[in-house]
């Protein structure tokens, strides 16, 4: 504060002292005088007490008094007590119409009874034929100022009607039921608690576009959901390394279409039916092109071409307040493991199968088995899970895949979440197989556009004799797009055996969403080959693929 | 120097006040339910058609104010001052106006269709009702207790927001994309602010854009009240908007069909619940952009900060799950029941417990932040569909 606004503070600062001085002497001397209005911030209150009488100057008991204030309409009411006593306790200052209505008829008026801070001013009534006829004089007027009242209701609701009617609805309740049968909603002695259902009103009127949402929903809870997951893909191979002599395709172009119908329904509480179907017709390039890993990653776990097939078809509960959930029935259980944010899923991100999945997971085929995954919601997961990996076995404990995670999710460094995963299986399905992996996942976002992943992973039995894979990559969402929700991401994967077979394969996609349910990709893959004691090979695969979803 | 001068006029007019209290007679306590404004917790309850006042201490209902047959309150507010409480009947189309102290309903007006939720000026002078089915707010004057004015030309207005001196406040539209700009003084609506516009794309879609619209539900301001985020469901952003200029300065991507954003005490960071997604966008105040994307749950109602988490309600999975803001990570969930609706809450001015009211068993669910425990208060009113404290800074509805 300057100098000078502090001096004109400081004159104000007395001069107000002194009007306030003044004024608290000036009511010490007339405490009757007008009272202070209610200054914003300070709700003062005073009080109106009295007795009503009737005629006879018995005390009437019962009786509704009535205080309106003449500043504002708020409306307060005090009742009588047995000796016809009232009282308005805290009334916020001001001046208040007092009316006292008997027999339906105003029996009593009084206006502009002031009532000041603190105070209490008493007012006895007497319900004799004058206060009757003085109140009759006034009741005219105010008749007349509800008749205008209820018309403008009347318009309100002529605007504003809805069709409605009242609601009920049914609610799990708990009960006592005693040796006779008979039900409390209270425990009583020798009664056993006991859950049952019991319909309740509910004095809500809805109206009919409500309750026919309301409906629908309910339906649709009870209802099997079914969903499409369509896609037609074309990839075209250009060779790039090689001559025809170890790579004799080039220049081919291939067609694929995938057709996955997926079931779900609500079937206990926290439990669903899930059933995936999935069809593929056509061809892609790994029926003709030698490559470590698959070029296109819908034909994983591919069974037969132009053949439903029953991918996967299980249960999941969740149990302990839906801290872990059980699922179990016929299984893809890579599917529950390595859940990378930004390539983990063919449909909507990179399609070689190398920057899908991990290709030390393993896994050849889907089975029977159950998946438990312990999620606090604490950013900690832990994960289990076993299924037959061998279609042709006739045992569990001799095709028994494994597969188990831990995973933490947090934001280290100020940077946004990152999740970070380590895995380990087991497979015991064949002598072929080999018997043991473990292998790391790593999403971290970087900003909310960009997103880094990597993994890594090795199989094998000795420790100079083992497989490695890893990739890394990078996922764009919200920057440098097309429409908002378009995603692009660029990633490379290099899988090495232990026999020396080598690849190394980078993608780029695109991916455009037309609508919420129909999406573009354009993709190109480049794969560098070394065969075992041979020339090394390479395949450029641009491709296009569009996808309807819903 | 008007600040000053204003103060100490207030000063002196309460001391002589104070002069003329302590010369009076001794003014009895009765009739006097609510001594103190800021210790009780208001729950509207639909159904019952009341109001609920609850003794914060004891827990205890001290009254339920009742409105009148299907009035269905959907939203309850104090004034700043602590004099009135109010809420909007949906299904009676007026405003009710309940005195503090006393717990005695003093007032009710006409007003437009639906009323629903609503916001006071700083001062308490204005009360500010949204009619999203009317798409008007009804402006009372609180000295008079009448209504002064309709403002027409919103779409579904579903929150208010006035600048911290109350010269313009701001009106989330859910029926469209843009927030509107109201003059406190003449109570008109000034301009309408575009938050995002729609893509390209959509005319590929138009079912999606020309069906059911999710725009925005509130313009929610910053902590020193400069900046106002608002966030639009269909377009899946949050626009800040500058309100010296009233413009929007940035616009940040956030999850799929954000339900609207809720401020953080401590003014670092806003929330979005995205339902479209079940992830919660976590936005820092200091870049403007999202610095976490976490997992959440369906149908979220709302978000409340306190012991330094923030706590965001599924509805219909009866769960709260709960996030550490010093970390930004996930802090676990609280399971209130099963086969419950979880509504709306607000947090006590101590920023540490939080009254979440569950309307299918009539209850008021009170949670702890120290130990995140639960205590449940019963049949506190039929359907109860949110709480309110005064200067709490989590009072909302949905």
């Amino acid at each position: 504060m300057s100098l000078q606004r502090y001096r004109l503070a400081r004159v104000a600062a007395v001069g107000l002292m002194v009007l306030g001085s003044a004024v608290a002497a000036l009511a010490q001397q007339a405490p009757a005088q007008a009272p202070m209005p209610n200054m914003p911030g300070m709700d003062m209150r005073g009080g109106i007490r009295g007795t009503v009488r009737n005629a006879n100057k018995a005390g009437v008991p019962d009786t509704i008094v009535t205080a309106v204030s003449a500043t504002n309409g708020a409306k307060f009411e005090a009742t009588t007590d047995a000796q016809g006593n009232y009282s308005f306790g805290a009334l916020p200052v001001g001046g208040y119409n007092i009316t006292v209505v008997s027999a339906g008829l105003t029996a009593f008026r009084r206006q502009g009874v002031q009532v000041t801070a603190d105070q209490n001013v008493t007012l006895d009534i007497t319900l004799d034929a004058a206060s009757a006829q003085q109140a009759a004089d006034t009741e005219r007027q105010v008749l007349l100022e509800e008749l205008a009242e209820l018309r403008q209701r009347v318009t309100d609701l002529e605007s504003s009607a809805v069709l409605s009617e009242p609601e009920t609805r049914v609610k799990r309740v708990e009960v006592f039921v005693d040796q006779n049968g008979n039900e409390h909603d209270e425990p009583v002695p020798g009664a056993k608690k006991a859950i049952t259902y019991r319909r309740e009103r509910v004095y809500r009127r809805q109206t009919i576009n409500e309750k026919v949402e309301e409906a629908i929903a309910a339906a649709e809870e009870h209802n099997v959901k079914i969903g499409v997951d369509a896609a037609v893909m074309t990839q075209y191979a250009q060779r790039t390394k090689g001559n025809d002599e170890v790579a004799p395709i080039n220049r081919h172009a291939y067609g694929l279409a995938s057709a996955d119908l997926f079931f779900t329904a609500g079937i206990a509480q926290n439990t669903i039916f899930f059933a995936d179907i999935v069809a593929l017709s056509g061809t892609a390039p790994n029926a003709e092109i030698d490559t470590l890993t698959l070029l296109n990653g819908y034909t994983a776990r591919l069974v037969a071409q132009n053949q439903l097939n029953l991918r996967e078809v299980w249960l999941r509960t969740e149990l302990f307040s839906n801290r872990l959930a059980l699922t179990t029935g016929r299984l893809d259980l890579t599917n529950y493991f390595d859940n990378n944010a930004f390539a983990n899923d063919e449909s909507t991100q990179f399609l070689a199968d190398a920057l899908v999945n991990n290709q030390m997971l393993g896994l050849e085929s889907n089975g029977t088995g159950v998946a438990a995954e312990f999620d606090p919601k604490n950013g900690f997961r832990a994960k289990f899970g076993l299924q037959q990996s061998n279609d042709n076995a006739t045992n569990l404990s001799e095709s028994l895949f494994t597969l188990s995670e831990v995973g933490y999710t947090f934001t280290p460094f100020s940077l946004p979440e990152g999740s970070y995963r380590l895995w380990f299986r087991t497979n015991n399905a064949s002598e072929q197989i080999l018997e043991k992996a473990v292998g790391v996942s790593i999403d971290q976002k970087l900003t909310n556009a960009f997103g880094l992943f990597g993994r890594y992973g090795t199989q094998g039995f000795e420790f100079d004799q083992r497989d490695h894979y890893w990739s890394a990559g990078v996922g764009v969402q919200n920057r440098h797009v097309f429409n908002p929700q378009d995603t692009w991401g660029v990633g490379y994967a290099e899988t090495k055996l232990f026999d020396g077979q080598r690849e190394k394969l980078v993608e780029g996609y695109y991916n455009l969403l037309l609508t919420d349910r129909l999406r573009m990709t354009f993709n190109v893959i480049h794969a560098l080959e070394t065969p075992v004691g041979g020339e090394k090979y390479g395949y450029l695969l641009p491709g296009i693929k569009i996808q309807a979803a819903f | 120097m008007f600040n000053s001068a204003r103060r100490i006029l207030i000063g002196t007019l309460a001391l002589a006040a104070a002069g003329l209290t302590g010369r009076g007679t001794t003014l009895d306590a009765q009739g006097v339910l609510v001594p103190d404004p800021t210790k009780v917790v208001m729950i509207v309850n639909r159904d019952s058609n009341d109001i609920g006042f609850m003794d914060i201490a004891t827990h205890k209902i001290i009254k339920n104010v009742f409105l009148g047959n299907n009035v269905n309150p959907h939203m309850v507010m104090m004034s700043p001052d602590g004099r009135y409480v109010v809420t909007g009947g949906t299904r009676a189309n007026k405003a009710f106006i309940i005195d503090t102290k006393t717990l005695q309903l003093v007032k009710v007006i006409p007003v437009d269709i639906a009323p629903e939720h609503l916001a006071f000026s700083p001062d308490s002078r204005w009360y500010y009702q949204g009619n999203p089915e009317g798409d008007s707010i009804s402006v009372i004057d609180m000295q008079s207790l009448s209504k002064v004015k309709t403002i027409p030309g919103f779409v579904e207005p579903l929150n208010v927001t006035f600048t911290p001196d109350g010269s313009k406040a701001y009106v989330g539209n859910y029926g469209a994309h843009w927030v509107g700009v109201v003059d406190v003084r003449r109570h008109e609506l000034l301009k309408k602010i575009q938050v995002g516009s729609v893509p390209s794309v959509a005319k590929l879609d138009p079912s999606k854009y020309l069906g059911e619209i999710k725009g925005i539900n509130i313009a929610a301001p910053s902590v020193d009240g400069k900046y106002l985020y608002a966030a639009d469901g269909d377009l899946g952003i949050v626009g800040v908007i500058d309100t010296r200029e009233d413009k929007v300065i940035k616009t940040i991507r956030v999850g799929k069909d954000p339900w609207r954003i809720y401020m953080s005490h401590d003014g670092k960071y806003g929330i979005t619940p995205n339902n479209g997604d079940q992830t919660i966008s976590i936005i820092g105040t200091k870049c403007n952009c999202v610095e976490a994307t976490l997992e959440a749950g369906p149908n979220m109602t709302g978000v409340n900060y306190a012991g330094g988490k923030a706590y965001v309600i599924s509805s219909t999975s009866g769960m709260v799950y709960v996030y550490d803001m010093s970390s930004l990570k996930s802090a676990g969930r609280i399971k209130v029941g099963t086969n419950i609706q979880l509504e709306t809450a607000t947090t006590d001015t101590e920023d540490r417990k939080i009254y979440l009211a569950e309307s299918t068993n009539h209850e008021v669910v009170i949670i702890d932040s120290k130990d995140n425990s639960i205590e449940r208060v019963k049949n506190v009113g039929l359907y109860p569909w949110g709480t309110h404290i005064m200067d709490s800074k989590d009072n909302y509805c949905h």
